[in-house]
């Protein structure tokens, strides 16, 4: 029987927006296929270590959290460092993105160190880039699925990628990374950033089980792939909004 | 002669607003902030001047704000206070102002004494200096369409800046709430603070959804020694000291607490009552805390406050039932985790079999980002799955409800989808048998669509009357 831990890192603090949500559709999904789960929340002044975990998922929350920011650089920021490039599997949403990066710029102009796990950066902008956002994502293309992601956005930070760093997919809908260049999201290594922050997991299975079985991947050398699911709720809920949005483009 | 003019201009200004309010009814539409708007635009500093025909109290906070305010307009009216209430959502600006309009003789005089406003948090700082309450009722701080007013802090120190300028007011405020209790510090207000007494609410463990687990003072994580809903309890901080305040209106004791309503025992100063609430939820016992601090605040005696609690009936949008031949159909407003969660709590305590209707909608009304769904613990209707005869879906985002319904535990074959109310009605009663319950769980939107259909069907009676 497989097994995966899941470590959710600071869910008293960063959970804005359902992030809960993904929480809940990784543990079904693995649930539902025999495969043995546990959640573990690891928060303010609580040890991390990268060998208790496979998937680590930082949620969102608007940066300007100094005791976020004191915690990591207690000795988390280079624990996540670490897990990054050794391939650990990590998903970070909206505030998570942004406190992987390398700086966070606020509207005074003050620079904010944030972990440099990945080489994106953002600046704080004027407005707030907010509504439901699509984005297509060509690692998620096969013959049965078309790649669309459907998420909310709800941010005013515009982020940057520098060369290293893979956005996740193109913008069809909505502001994505920064509003003006149509990239979504951040892939560098088995490290997953978006700004598509709540239902987004639940919403989007095949995103979900691509996380799953990376984690699989590490864990299990024999390991090959996931048995499908019946997804037909979780498509009509991703389907109801994009053909709610078709044609409206933001950026 | 100036003031002849500024006369003439406010009188003018009343008589547009009313003629709009008589022409909407005739028109049968419901608005309420147009007549307001109309008359702001005559004459922009109309509200203050209203304000000074009324004694005011202004009612604001996450959760509550309409029970409560039914509750205290309830205590007035049985006490000899004629007042005027917003209603239905009316509480910005023009709202308000129509409002006190609709409580003036043509000739600009007031029909009533007093005036009872319920405020939007976002509205209060800019509103309490115009409308100078005598008294402010803060109700509690949840996370609430976040898309709309940025995050919960931020909130908080608007309704702070706006008591800042009315140092006269007396404030009403939840001590178990540690935002709410917060506004009572370094200010020269009078304050009432209620709250529920140690022990007296059975623990319910561990609470997932915690809106401010920190300090606000220090960033220390608080100590709880305990939680009734949320991050309502007796909380303290380690570091800085800053802790739930004692309180002058406290819940003593739980007699009985079933779905219809509890049995509470409220003492404060002079005071030691026993009421028979008739409104289910603990959220309930708290939107009661705040009436009976209302009555110490207007001068009345323990008797009278009993008297008016226990006489209390539920109202708009809280939960509304309707007889449809042997069957009920119940009504309950959905709009934040916390007000969910509560809702789901009493429906554990049915008996009977029932049939759930959940009508999600995404307006901006209800809060565009339909993610909060996932804050709430639909997971404990898995406890009652034998008592459920079928969950429907509905509402322009009936897809996401039954993606969460699936996540929580539910088994897909009990979870139906129809996006057409009237539909949704006939199948939800369809699927009951004799004597059980379909309850319907709106947001705010759907809500409205749906008490159309039913006004239609079951001759329910305008929410504007
Ligand atoms: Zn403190």
């Amino acid at each position: 029987m497989y097994e995966i831990n899941i470590c959710h890192l600071y869910p008293d603090l960063m959970n804005l927006c359902g992030d809960r949500g993904s929480i809940i559709a990784l543990t079904r999904r693995c649930e539902w296929r025999g495969i043995q789960v546990r959640v573990k929340s690891v928060s303010l002044n609580d040890p991390l270590s990268n060998e208790d975990y496979d998937i680590l998922f930082i949620g969102g929350q608007n940066l300007d959290q100094s005791i976020i920011h004191d915690d990591l650089k207690k000795g988390k920021g280079k624990v996540i460092r670490e897990a990054v490039e050794a391939n650990k599997v990590i998903l970070a949403v909206c505030g998570g993105l942004q406190l992987l990066g390398r700086y966070c710029r606020t509207q005074d102009g003050r620079d904010l160190e944030c972990i440099g796990a990945l080489d994106l950066w953002t600046h704080e902008g004027d407005n707030r880039l907010m509504g439901n956002l699509i984005f297509e994502c060509d690692f998620l293309k096969n013959e049965h699925f078309d790649g669309l992601i459907a998420g909310f956005e709800n941010h005013s930070g515009k982020t940057w990628l520098g060369s290293g760093v893979k956005p996740m997919g193109r913008v069809v809908t909505g502001f994505g990374l920064n509003g003006e260049d149509g990239y979504e999201g951040a892939i560098y290594k088995n490290t997953y950033c978006t700004y598509a922050q709540g239902s987004l997991l639940p919403k989007n299975p095949a995103l979900t089980d691509h996380l799953i079985t990376l984690a699989l991947k590490n864990r299990y050398s024999d390991f090959e792939s996931l048995e499908q699911l019946d997804d037909g709720f979780e498509r009509a809920a991703r389907d109801s909004i994009i053909k709610s949005l078709m044609g409206k483009k933001n950026f | 002669m100036k003031q002849g003019f500024s006369n003439l201009r406010f009188l003018a200004a009343i008589l547009a607003a009313k003629l709009s309010i008589v022409i909407l009814r005739l028109l049968r539409s419901g608005g309420t902030s147009l007549p307001g708007k109309l008359a702001l635009k005559l004459h922009p500093k109309i509200l203050d001047r209203l304000s000074g025909l009324f004694r005011v109290t202004m009612i604001t906070g996450t959760n509550g704000k309409t029970t409560t305010s039914r509750i205290v307009a309830n205590m007035m009216e049985q006490n000899r206070m004629r007042v005027v209430t917003n209603k239905s959502g009316a509480n910005l600006s023009s709202g308000i102002t129509t409002t006190l309009i609709s409580a003036l003789t043509l000739g600009g005089k007031p029909r009533v004494t007093h005036a009872l406003l319920e405020t939007d948090e976002a509205a209060f700082r800019t509103l309490a200096p115009r409308l100078k309450p005598e008294t402010v009722i803060v109700t509690n701080f949840f996370h609430d369409q976040l898309d709309r007013f940025g995050d919960l802090q931020t909130t908080v120190d608007k309704v702070r800046e706006g008591i800042s300028k009315i140092p006269d007011a007396v404030l009403i405020l939840n001590a178990d709430d540690s935002l709410c209790a917060s506004l009572g510090r370094n200010v020269s207000n009078r304050i009432i603070y209620f709250g529920m007494g140690e022990g007296v609410y059975p623990e319910t463990g561990a609470n997932i959804n915690n809106d401010a687990a920190f300090c606000m003072q220090c960033n220390s994580r608080y100590e709880y020694s305990s939680v009734t809903f949320g991050h309502l309890g007796h909380f303290s901080c380690p570091s800085c000291g800053f802790g739930r305040p004692h309180t002058h209106v406290e819940c003593s004791g739980i007699l009985s607490y079933d779905n219809l309503g509890s049995n509470i025992e409220i003492s404060g100063p002079d005071m030691r009552i026993t009421v028979k609430l008739a409104l289910p939820g603990l959220y309930n016992i708290y939107n009661a805390l705040a009436g009976a601090s209302f009555g110490i605040a207007a001068g009345l005696d323990e008797k009278e406050i009993a008297t008016a609690l226990s006489g209390f009936e539920s109202g708009f949008g809280r939960m509304e039932t309707i007889h449809a031949n042997d069957r009920e159909l119940k009504m309950i407003l959905v709009k934040n985790p916390t007000g969910f969660n509560q809702v789901l709590r009493f429906l554990l305590t049915q008996e009977r079999p029932c049939v759930i209707a959940l009508a999600i909608n995404d307006k901006l009304a209800d809060g565009t980002d339909v993610s909060w769904l996932w804050d709430v613990d639909f997971e404990v209707l898995t406890l009652m799955n034998d008592r459920i005869r079928a969950f429907y879906v509905s509402g322009t985002r009936a897809e996401d409800m039954a993606v969460r319904l699936k996540y929580a535990g539910i088994s897909p074959d009990m979870i139906m989808m129809e996006k057409e109310y009237s539909q949704l009605i006939s199948k939800a009663l369809q699927k009951a048998e004799a004597r059980e319950s379909c309850y319907i769980l709106p947001t705010y939107t759907a809500m409205m669509d749906i008490r159309k259909i039913l006004k239609r069907r079951f001759g329910l009676k305008e929410f504007w009357k």
